[in-house]
């Protein structure tokens, strides 16, 4: 453990920057997402769940996949530097190591090339991760039903705690290590700083909810499937995407082109599986033409298809579309259901 | 690092019309790029995203087999804003592909069995594909029969080659169209029905379907009736598309993707599959 | 008897009267402040209804969002004065029978903006909210913020005029008929004293925040068109990027198609995750609107959507020139 006093932040960050373009949470017209900051000044490090989650900054909302002209096709210049980010969360971290596992490669053909996304790994492959302890949970977090908490450190390359004086820095990789082994404006912890963060630890994790048993969520949710509650539960979901949008883990995307004369480009912007556009077919056939089977996949593809394929769930209980719903279909309302239903049709969640 | 949002150049070698309303197109693409070409291994049953830039992409079952030489092979059926713009092209001039993608018929399993290939319109593509692969090392593989549906004589596709395949003694070509129509000579009624009727024998056979949902839908359950086990039934399925490498998310169907786990699936698979039908 | 009481109870006698076959009010919400839509189908669940400054949706919505979902039955629905609107809009445009519905008016003093509380509150946790006359007291295990009304309260809220139904076949109270707001005019007057440019600036400056998610067009009762100009892909009218050129076309096409029929209930600004102002823009096309034609929204059950309309007195100096 490394002690950066706040008074040496802004060096610390301007470093940084030296070898990383980095992202911190910002502040801009009252909403918070990841931007690119120079100075400590422009971070904002009080807010915990920013509006926009830092899938973004992997993955943004549309991306340039390439241009095309008169003189054929040309991919973008990737940036020299690669990517930091300062005050990340620890189930945001997690959610990019989710993400990994689809853009990364191919869990069906890991080593194959062809399913290893460029762009994906252009950023997250040389990124180096400052997680950000958890001091004061929000009522929305629910990271514990996921093994999350807010002091786990996994796929962190730093883990950070903002111990009021200043930051305590914990190397969790080698990446991580080789950074903040040499930095001057640092210092070795002593033992009063570290009882400090076991302190804050207790404290934060006495602020979580209660966990959900999600050990049998994958069976169960395939289960009932064809079950009317369904129907229930989706009745009052307008499908709109701003639950799949701010969630950090949503990663569908349409490809779309954009041309003026001979010249254009190729995009690829965010889409939602809550949209009746995103399945259905050029005969107008749609196979998911219900709202019940749209906010069923959702589910399902979080709960259940992506423990098949990836060991876990495609979700980090960040909280983010809980607060967003506009019609307040809360997600963990929604698992506490499916996950106590039976099958003869009664509901005791 | 590969990019495989990145089509590969090809040019129209050759156009055919497959039909007299000339909403069916057969296009020959040569590979511009030499090694690009060596480098595209394919077999049967998988598919390409063809690309028109400014348009956009739109996904094709690849109808060549790689036992015929390096021209890809596609038809395509004019329905939207790409595959019109398909339609506009000439010969000699660029187009994109990415591929090949997704997984191809059990080619490997077929070797000493029978095969029984049913299709219907003009999703007979990849079962081209398939038969002239088949048709390619005949020794290889035992009776191959085809039941091949249109809804109307104008509408199979490939009208040459099934004039061939109709004269040839290794195997058994049965055309079936939707209903009777003057001077027809082959068979009336629906797939699955027709497939019924004729009962071919489940014994050491492998049945590999392919056509539009509503046909493969009802000529499942034939099979099924005919004692063909799950194991050995196959089936392409159909689904939008767009990144077609597992990442975009439109194809998902359970814990599958169509564009990478499929778009062959067996029976046995797709009865694990919620919503595969 | 509170407004809750009163509709529970009124919600019970439909029931047993056998008036209706679902009944469309809102429940308490899972978050601090929160409500949710609630779709009754038993007299026996209406002790779960509420009405109070928390109930914002506008759940004439779910008429438009799927018109399977009521297709041969008898709906009963809570309204404010703007769901009413959007309700008499839905009858006027034939989507939805005036025979099938039975509407009961709550009365409406304003709804709170879950965002701005958080706002307020930087996301900690509130556990209890005190109303005391013009201010309200957010409590959280560290903190008590004490704020105006005004601060909490929804914009639309802010400059309402018509704060109670004009078409109802119960209300829970003494119905108010249009009020008198100076906010509603101080807020034209701010924009109408921009420049283009300012104005430009302005209208960028929100829509740059767009990320395309649509809560705001699904959430809207007046926007039910089956396929969405902004999802037509053949051909494709607008792009889908989140670049500033595509979002602004989406919102100011948006704008145009709800013109005349915009009840102003901020359904939409209190839907964005992204906190856009989307109410400014739909305020100055309804007052355009009601200098040209004198119209408003969703008031008279007898009227027609005003674009849909052609009267021969109306101004016509933009063909006449």
């Amino acid at each position: 453990m490394y002690r950066l006093d706040k008074g040496r932040f802004d060096e610390f960050i301007r470093l940084l920057g030296r070898e990383y373009r980095t992202y911190a949470p910002v502040r801009t017209a009252g909403r918070t997402g990841f931007a690119i900051v120079d100075s400590a000044g422009m971070i904002d490090t009080d807010v915990l769940v920013t509006d926009m989650s830092p899938k973004e900054i992997f993955f943004p909302p549309s991306e340039t996949l390439f241009r095309y002209g008169r003189n054929g096709i040309k991919t973008d210049e990737v940036p020299e530097r690669p990517i930091a980010v300062w005050g990340i969360r620890s189930c945001d971290v997690r959610s990019l190591s989710m993400l990994d596992r689809v853009f990364g490669s191919a869990v069906q053909m890991p080593e194959d090339d062809r399913f290893k996304d460029p762009y994906w790994n252009h950023r997250y492959g040389s990124s180096l991760l400052f997680g950000s302890a958890c001091i004061d949970p929000s009522p929305t977090c629910f990271c514990n039903w996921f093994g999350g908490g807010p002091f786990n450190k996994d796929g962190m390359d730093v883990f950070t705690v903002d111990a009021g004086e200043y930051y305590l820095l914990e190397p969790v990789s080698g990446k991580g290590q080789e950074f903040i082994g040499g930095l001057a404006c640092l210092a070795p912890a002593g033992e009063s700083e570290l009882d400090l963060v076991s302190a804050i630890a207790a404290e934060a994790a006495s602020r979580m909810p209660e966990e959900e048993d999600l050990k049998e969520a994958g069976r169960k949710l395939s289960d009932i499937f064809d079950e009317p509650v369904w129907s229930e539960l989706s009745a009052k979901c307008v499908n709109c995407g701003a639950c799949t949008f701010c969630c950090p883990t949503c990663h569908c995307f349409d490809i779309q082109d954009e041309s003026q004369g001979s010249e254009g480009r190729r995009v690829r912007i965010w889409d939602s599986c809550m949209f009746p556009i995103f399945t259905r077919e050029a005969s107008g056939h749609n196979p998911r033409a219900l709202s019940k089977e749209r906010v069923r996949q959702r589910i399902m593809h979080k709960y259940s298809y992506s423990l098949e394929n990836y060991g876990e769930f495609l979700c980090t209980g960040c909280g983010r579309c809980v607060l967003v719903c506009p019609v307040n279909l809360d997600i963990r309302d929604v698992l506490r259901r499916l996950l106590h239903y039976r099958a003869e049709g009664k509901c005791n969640g | 690092m590969d990019n495989s949002y990145v089509p590969i150049r090809m040019r129209v070698e050759k156009i055919a019309v497959e039909d007299p309303e000339r909403n069916l197109r057969t296009y020959d693409l040569a590979f511009e790029d030499e090694d690009a070409g060596k480098r595209f291994n394919y077999l049967p049953g998988q598919f390409c995203e063809m690309s028109i830039l400014g348009k956009g992409e739109s996904p094709f079952g690849i109808a060549s087999s790689p036992s015929e030489g390096d021209l890809l092979k596609f038809t395509v059926n004019r329905a939207g804003s790409v595959t019109g713009e398909i339609h506009y092209l000439r010969e000699g001039d660029a187009v994109g592909i990415r591929g090949p993608l997704g997984n191809w018929y059990p080619v490997e399993k077929l070797k000493g069995m029978n095969v029984l290939i049913i299709g219907g319109g003009f999703a007979f593509t990849t079962l081209r594909s398939l038969l002239v692969y088949l048709l390619g090392s005949r020794g290889d593989y035992g009776d191959i029969n085809v039941i091949y549906g249109a809804r109307n004589p104008d509408l199979f596709i490939y009208k040459n080659e099934i004039e061939e395949w109709r004269t040839r003694e290794d195997m058994e070509l049965h055309l079936t169209i939707d209903s009777p129509v003057d001077g027809w000579s082959g068979m009336t009624g629906f797939v699955p029905s027709v497939t019924g009727e004729l009962a071919p024998g489940q014994e050491n056979t492998m049945a590999i379907v392919c056509g539009p949902p509503i046909m493969i839908k009802f000529t499942l359950p034939v099979l099924t009736e005919l004692g063909f086990p799950d194991e050995r039934i196959y089936t392409s399925l159909e689904r939008r598309m767009k990144c077609g490498i597992g990442k975009c998310g439109r194809c998902n169907i359970g814990s599958r993707y169509v564009c990478i786990d499929g778009p062959v699936f067996s029976l046995a698979q797709l009865r694990n599959i919620p919503e595969a039908f | 008897m509170n407004v809750t009481a009163k509709l529970r109870e009124t919600i019970r006698e439909l029931f047993s009267a056998d008036k209706v076959d679902v009944f469309l009010a809102w429940e308490e919400g899972s978050l601090p402040m929160s409500s949710t839509p609630l779709f009754i189908t038993d007299g026996a669940q209406a002790d779960r209804a509420i009405f109070d400054p928390r109930c914002g949706n506008n759940l004439s919505v779910y008429f438009t969002k799927d018109s399977r979902q009521f297709r041969g039955k008898r709906v009963g629905i809570a309204v404010k004065g703007c769901d009413a609107r959007s309700l008499v809009l839905n009858i006027q445009e034939n989507q939805v029978l005036r025979d099938m519905v039975v509407i009961v008016g709550v009365p409406c003093n304003g709804v709170i903006d879950g965002k701005k509380i958080r706002r307020r509150t930087g996301g900690k946790q509130v556990t209890e909210v005190m109303e005391n006359g013009d201010s309200v007291t957010l409590k959280g295990p560290e903190f008590s913020i004490t704020l105006d009304r005004s601060e909490v309260l929804s914009s639309s809220c802010l400059r309402c005029v018509h704060p109670d139904a004009t078409e109802y076949d119960v209300f829970l109270g003494e119905a108010r008929a249009e009020v008198g707001n100076e906010n509603r005019r101080k807020a034209l007057d701010e924009v109408e004293a921009l420049s283009s440019a300012q104005r430009w600036e302005r209208t960028r400056k929100e829509y740059e925040k767009c990320i395309r998610c649509y809560a705001c067009r699904n959430v809207c009762p007046s926007c039910y068109c089956s396929e969405c100009f902004v999802d037509q892909n053949d051909p494709q009218w607008i792009g889908g990027t989140c670049d500033v050129t595509d979002t602004v076309i989406f919102h100011l096409i948006r704008n145009l198609h709800v013109a005349g029929r915009c009840v102003e209930c901020g359904a939409c600004a209190r839907a964005c995750p992204m906190d856009i102002d989307l109410l400014l823009l739909n305020l100055k096309t309804a007052e355009e609107i009601k200098k040209r034609f004198g119209d408003t929204a969703g008031i008279r059950i007898d009227g027609r959507p005003v674009m849909a309309e052609f009267r021969e007195d109306e101004k016509q100096e933009f063909i006449m020139g």
